[in-house]
């Protein structure tokens, strides 16, 4: 294997400016800077961010509610270029953000499972020949052939994590997913996060189960405002959050 | 060792490649999942419908067969050297439903697809080409009617059809383009997509799709000739059944406005889209 981190952040921020008085149509923005009444504010969703995560490691994000963490993954995504300083990824990279967002309903589960695994990167024929394997994982039976605006909302997300891990990437991202479904399902998937970490993926998890982060992460970073609090070893990092 | 990390896909944040050609390489790169989108938008637009596919082909035969009462009587003598009204009306139809339907759902696709672009990284000009692939395919299925039509007519096809292929290609350059220069403003401004209907429709009126050429004064002539959708319709009535003319001028025109606007909305797009992504 090779012995490069799979994540190295360095020195990065995002920031976006937003108009005051926010204008959704174009005729609004055009007068407000006719009369010059338009001033941007500057929103720094993620500032001067560093840390790097190894193959095999378990790296746990916390924070409040809008302390930038979902934006970090999202920048770990690759779908938000950071503003100032550097991103780098090596491999291929399972988002589990908000699991099921390019599944459509009018398809069935079959269907769906060559969609979504062709997005994540895969492709159609591999995808076709995993899909009974992943249907059964997610315990889908006949179900799988029907569309999939008949699921359940815990059916769909079922699917959607059993396609996600389907196949062992260098990197996961996993946004809340952990906590979907019954607790049957919660116990089946936290062994298959396990099982895909001892196969040398790296993960990085954004929760509040503080126990979850325990149980599972090697090192912790906690984040407010978008700036790094206290990133280290992770009981440290949780009983300076709790504490805080 | 080396080979391992070779292999590897690679995201640097500060690599900077070459746009134009780094786009059209993800147009090939992800192949199977625009054939996907495109058989994804096709099954669900039909799945629900009794008609089901053929109403693909009932739609513009429908559009044609209204302007042809309307414009029968006032139009057909106009037309130069025996060309039938019926065909020439329903290629103008096909061929603009194909750039307004393209450019709609190019510019639309990026905005629809927000909820995957923002947690699954891939690169979002695929949606838009995609969007136009899937009115190419449409415009495919015309063709058959366009032939029927062409046929009893008395008008006949070209041997030269096959070249068809030419202007479906340059309408895909065209919409993809359009649609990625203007999507960026569909995400970030609710109301440009009243402003760009109206300029749609502007560029449609100003191209011979139900009128002949033959009644326009010098200066409207002029003007239509400017319109790029005009080479458009010559050319593809040209090559599909021999009627009309069209000249070297129209072939370039058609092909290289159509590589122009690629190129800008390639460019502006990648220009745009990180200012504007942070903020969805």
């Amino acid at each position: 294997m090779s012995s490069s981190p799979v994540i190295e952040v360095i020195d990065a921020s995002v920031s976006y400016m937003i108009r005051h008085g926010a204008s959704p149509t174009l005729k609004e923005t055009a007068i407000q800077s006719l009369k010059r009444q338009s001033h941007d504010v500057e929103v720094k969703a993620l500032q001067n961010l560093s840390f790097s995560l190894n193959p095999g490691e378990v790296l746990a994000i916390i924070g409040r509610n809008g302390a930038g963490k979902s934006t970090l993954l999202k920048m770990l995504a690759r779908v938000l270029p950071p503003t100032k300083g550097r991103v780098i990824v090596r491999g291929n990279v399972s988002p589990m953000i908000e699991l099921g967002a390019g599944f459509n309903g009018e398809l069935n589960g079959i269907e769906n499972i060559a969609l979504y695994g062709t997005l994540l990167g895969r492709t159609p024929k591999q995808m076709r020949q995993r899909a009974a394997d992943i249907s059964a994982w997610a315990g889908l039976d006949e179900s799988i052939n029907l569309p999939l605006r008949t699921y359940s909302s815990g059916m769909v997300a079922r699917l959607a994590f059993a396609i996600a891990t389907d196949i062992v990437s260098d990197l996961i991202l996993i946004d809340e997913v952990l906590s979907v479904g019954d607790a049957e399902f919660q116990e089946k998937s936290k062994l298959k996060m396990k099982e895909l970490i001892s196969s040398n993926s790296a993960a990085v998890l954004v929760t509040h189960d503080l126990k979850a982060v325990k149980e599972m992460a090697h090192k912790a970073l906690w984040i407010d405002h978008g700036r790094a609090m206290k990133y280290g070893d992770v009981d440290s990092v949780v009983d300076a959050y709790l504490n805080a | 060792m080396a080979e391992v990390s070779m292999s590897k896909e690679i995201y640097d944040s500060q690599a900077r490649g070459k746009v134009f050609a780094d786009t059209l390489k993800a147009f090939w790169d992800y192949r199977e999942l625009i054939i996907l989108l495109v058989k994804r938008d096709i099954a669900v637009r039909y799945k629900r419908s009794l008609l089901g596919l053929l109403w693909t082909l009932l739609n513009p035969l429908l559009t044609s067969l209204v302007l042809w009462f309307v414009f029968i009587n006032i139009f057909s003598a106009k037309l130069p050297d025996g060309t039938q009204f019926a065909p020439y009306l329903l290629a103008g139809v096909l061929l603009v439903t194909f750039f307004i339907q393209g450019f709609n759902q190019a510019a639309d696709s990026i905005a629809l697809g927000s909820g995957i672009l923002m947690k699954i990284y891939v690169p979002p000009q695929v949606f838009a080409f995609a969007g136009a692939v899937s009115n190419a395919v449409n415009f495919c299925f015309g063709l058959f009617a366009l032939a029927f039509i062409s046929l009893i007519t008395g008008d006949g096809i070209s041997l030269f059809f096959p070249a068809t292929i030419l202007v479906i290609f340059s309408m895909l350059m065209y919409v993809t383009g359009l649609g990625l220069l203007v999507s960026v403003a569909y995400v970030r401004y609710d109301d440009t997509r009243s402003i760009f209907a109206i300029l749609i429709s502007f560029m449609m009126y100003l191209s011979p799709i139900f009128y002949p050429k033959e009644i326009l004064g010098e200066t409207m002539l002029a003007v239509v000739n400017a319109n790029p959708l005009t080479s458009f319709l010559d050319v593809f009535r040209y090559v599909f059944s021999n009627t009309g003319s069209a000249s070297w001028a129209d072939w370039a025109y058609m092909g290289g406005f159509s590589a122009f606007i690629l190129i800008i909305g390639i460019r502006s797009f990648a220009k745009a889209w990180p200012r504007i992504v942070v903020m969805m």
